[in-house]
């Protein structure tokens, strides 16, 4: 922190929040909040004197309420600025001044109480987010008693406490009576790894977090007994097992099974848990002098804001979604845009700092450049044709398209922002979005031409170009069979599949038409997909209210591996191609052809 | 609000009650033939 502080490069701004970002890839303009100090950060020297005069006490958030801290004050030792800053809210007010000792005992002058929030603005190429993560709060577990209970302690607490710059300078004592205890018990998966409490994912650190803290217990006390209930530990990566092994070495008990619930006695406040011992096949009870849980990771709880200022997703755990889990880690689905540590993922420091090297890399292949190449795959605007409807601009997943309804001013497509996947051009009810490549005239031709003859004997079917086009070759590739009647037509998205493509292919004597693309969780285009969705789902109704059979028109999320699915769904589709008669077909063409006139 | 809807499968034509939140839009798929040709059968007034 020190040395980013201390960087030529670098400007850190510290106690300051941002308010609003415009622009995209290369271009981006921050607008940000300077929060008033109320004290020169370039003349305080962190003396500490004004600390000594200021009567409020409040609790320390840094140490999280276990410290207190007086309204003036440095939230962390190694805060930077290294400069005390005044807490507005707990300050007794200089508005009229009812204290001021703060700025009577500060020789150099540095108090002014007339200082505002400054507004900033400044452009820059790229953006990382490392935003962190908060910890899950455990007190829907009653059960383990951790707002009635004392000894009951977070494992973020327990960092505070055994610490170096905590609240005992690293020495472990326990709340009640500030002595040092004699047995510690950790309860594993707090908050994680549960469907019906907390969340359902596993927070990745806790289980080397406990073991790290079981193996600085045994160093400093080596009498004191620990155990560690647990589900199974997850000791993956490297060097983890051995650091697992020697706690166990030291003589760390782990006993499998998660506590049913923990009593206290009133008069020693030791802690009784009760745990059904799975290893053994029995109930047993523990007597510990102090539990530590051990909370799982959760997004922040202000994660929306940044989700907002920079249009980025979350997936279902509510963390940042990346541009695709595998393949492009690092990348938001905003271009320009990277993620570091937590807030993508619950991560440890060691993948945290990997994500943010690599972050800090992809960052300058942007910086480094004086243009960025883009697909060429984009959309366009027919100003002429625009209404303004601002539909476009609603489903676009990149934020990608400007409209000023109220205006009325025609959309206009931040090209550098676009990712094509035609989802907007899809969408717009008045034909006035045309798309580079992959347009309407070009997959209005291939239907042309593959329904040409005998349409009855074909299968129409729109594949997205990540998945399921993907999938259909994959299963040419391992020579499995599937029947001769589906042509496959590509789009970069399902998103892409417009209303009138589907309609058209009825209209040439498909018997079948299938969309097909990648599953939610797997598109990507963020949730470009979904539309796809929606609009079939509308057009079930539509096709069912002129008398079509909506079952003509199939919905299929087939992933590229899933040559197996890809193959049942053809062969099922044949099945229903053959039961649709050229009658029926005429008939479909007979509707269609009268709706157009 | 999440509620039980009628569902049937355009597939295989299966009939099934699933929950169903108006506005959502999730990954649907037939208890019986896995298809995802899966369409929400409004209740007619
Ligand atoms: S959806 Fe079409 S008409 Fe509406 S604002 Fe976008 S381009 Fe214009
Ligand atoms: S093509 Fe997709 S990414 Fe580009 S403007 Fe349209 S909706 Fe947005
Ligand atoms: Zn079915």
């Amino acid at each position: 922190m020190m040395d980013v502080g201390r960087h030529p490069r670098i400007k850190l701004l510290t106690y300051s929040e941002i308010e609003e970002i415009s622009g995209y890839i290369g271009n981006f303009r921050i607008k940000i909040r300077r929060k008033a100090r109320y004290v020169d950060e370039n003349e305080c020297t962190a003396c500490d004197e004004c600390v000594e005069v200021c009567p409020v006490i409040v609790p320390k958030e840094h140490q999280m309420g276990l410290a207190s801290r007086k309204a003036i004050y440095i939230p962390f030792p190694q805060a930077v600025p290294s400069a005390h800053l005044i807490d507005i809210e707990a300050c007794l007010g200089f508005d009229p001044i009812a204290c001021s000792k703060c700025a009577e005992k500060c020789d150099k002058n540095c108090i002014n109480y007339d200082d505002k929030d400054k507004i900033i603005e400044f452009d820059v190429g790229s953006i990382i987010v490392a935003t962190g993560m908060d910890v899950y709060d455990p007190t829907e577990f009653d059960e383990y008693g951790y707002t009635r209970f004392e000894n009951v302690l977070t494992s973020m607490e327990f960092e505070i406490l055994t610490g170096p710059g905590g609240v005992t300078k690293g020495e472990l004592i326990r709340p009640t009576d500030r002595k040092v205890p004699k047995s510690i018990g950790f309860i594993q998966c707090v908050g994680s790894r549960c469907e019906k409490r907390g969340n359902p994912y596993c927070s990745n650190v806790c289980c080397m977090n406990t073991i790290k803290d079981t193996l600085l217990l045994k160093e400093y006390y080596h009498d004191i007994e620990c155990k560690v209930f647990y589900v199974d530990i997850r000791a993956s990566g490297k060097g983890f097992e051995d650091f697992y092994r020697r706690s166990k070495g030291l003589g760390v008990k782990y006993i499998r099974g998660i506590p049913g619930d923990i009593r206290e006695d009133p008069k020693t406040k030791n802690l009784i848990l009760t745990v059904e011992n799975t290893s053994k096949g029995s109930i047993e009870e523990h007597e510990l002098e102090m539990i530590v849980l051990s909370v799982g990771l959760v997004p922040r709880y202000d994660s929306d804001v940044i989700q907002k200022l920079l249009t980025l997703s979350t997936t279902s755990d509510g963390f940042l979604m990346e541009v695709h889990p595998k393949l492009t880690p690092i990348d938001a689905p905003t271009s320009g845009v990277f993620f570091a540590g937590c807030c993508e993922a619950p991560k440890d420091i060691k993948d945290s700092v990997t994500q943010a090297s690599g972050a800090a890399a992809r960052a300058l292949t942007i910086l480094s450049q004086d243009k960025v190449k883009i697909e060429a795959v984009t959309s366009i605007i027919d100003e002429d044709k625009c209404t303004s409807c601002g539909i476009c601009a609603d489903v676009c997943p990149y934020g990608a398209i400007i409209v000023d309804k109220k205006a009325k001013i025609p959309a206009k497509v931040i090209e550098a922002a676009c990712k094509g996947c035609g989802t907007c051009a899809a969408e717009c009810k008045f034909d006035a979005i045309r798309m580079r490549h992959f347009s309407d005239e070009q997959i209005m031709a291939q239907l042309e031409a593959i329904l040409e003859e005998n349409p009855e004997e074909k299968i129409v079917v729109f594949a997205c170009n990540w998945c399921s086009y993907p999938g259909a070759d994959l299963v040419g590739i391992s020579r499995m069979q599937y029947p001769v009647s589906p042509r496959i037509v590509r789009t970069m998205c399902s998103g892409r599949v417009d209303e009138k493509f589907i309609l058209h292919a009825f209209e040439l004597g498909a018997p079948i038409v299938l969309v097909t693309g990648c599953h939610p969780v797997d598109c990507h285009y963020i949730d470009a997909q979904q539309w796809a969705q929606r609009r079939v789902e509308r057009l079930w109704d539509k096709l069912e209210r002129k008398g079509i059979r909506p079952e003509r028109l199939q919905l299929e999320w087939i992933s590229a591996s899933e040559v197996g699915k890809f193959v049942k769904t053809m062969e099922e589709l044949e099945e229903m191609r053959k039961k649709v008669t050229r009658e029926e077909i005429e008939e479909t063409k007979r509707i269609l052809s009268k709706i157009k006139k | 609000m999440i509620e039980e809807a009628d569902f049937k499968c355009l597939r295989c034509g299966h009939e099934f009650k699933a929950p169903y939140e108006k506005g959502k839009i999730e990954e649907r798929f037939c208890p019986k033939c896995r298809s995802n040709s899966v369409r929400h059968i409004k209740k007619k007034l």
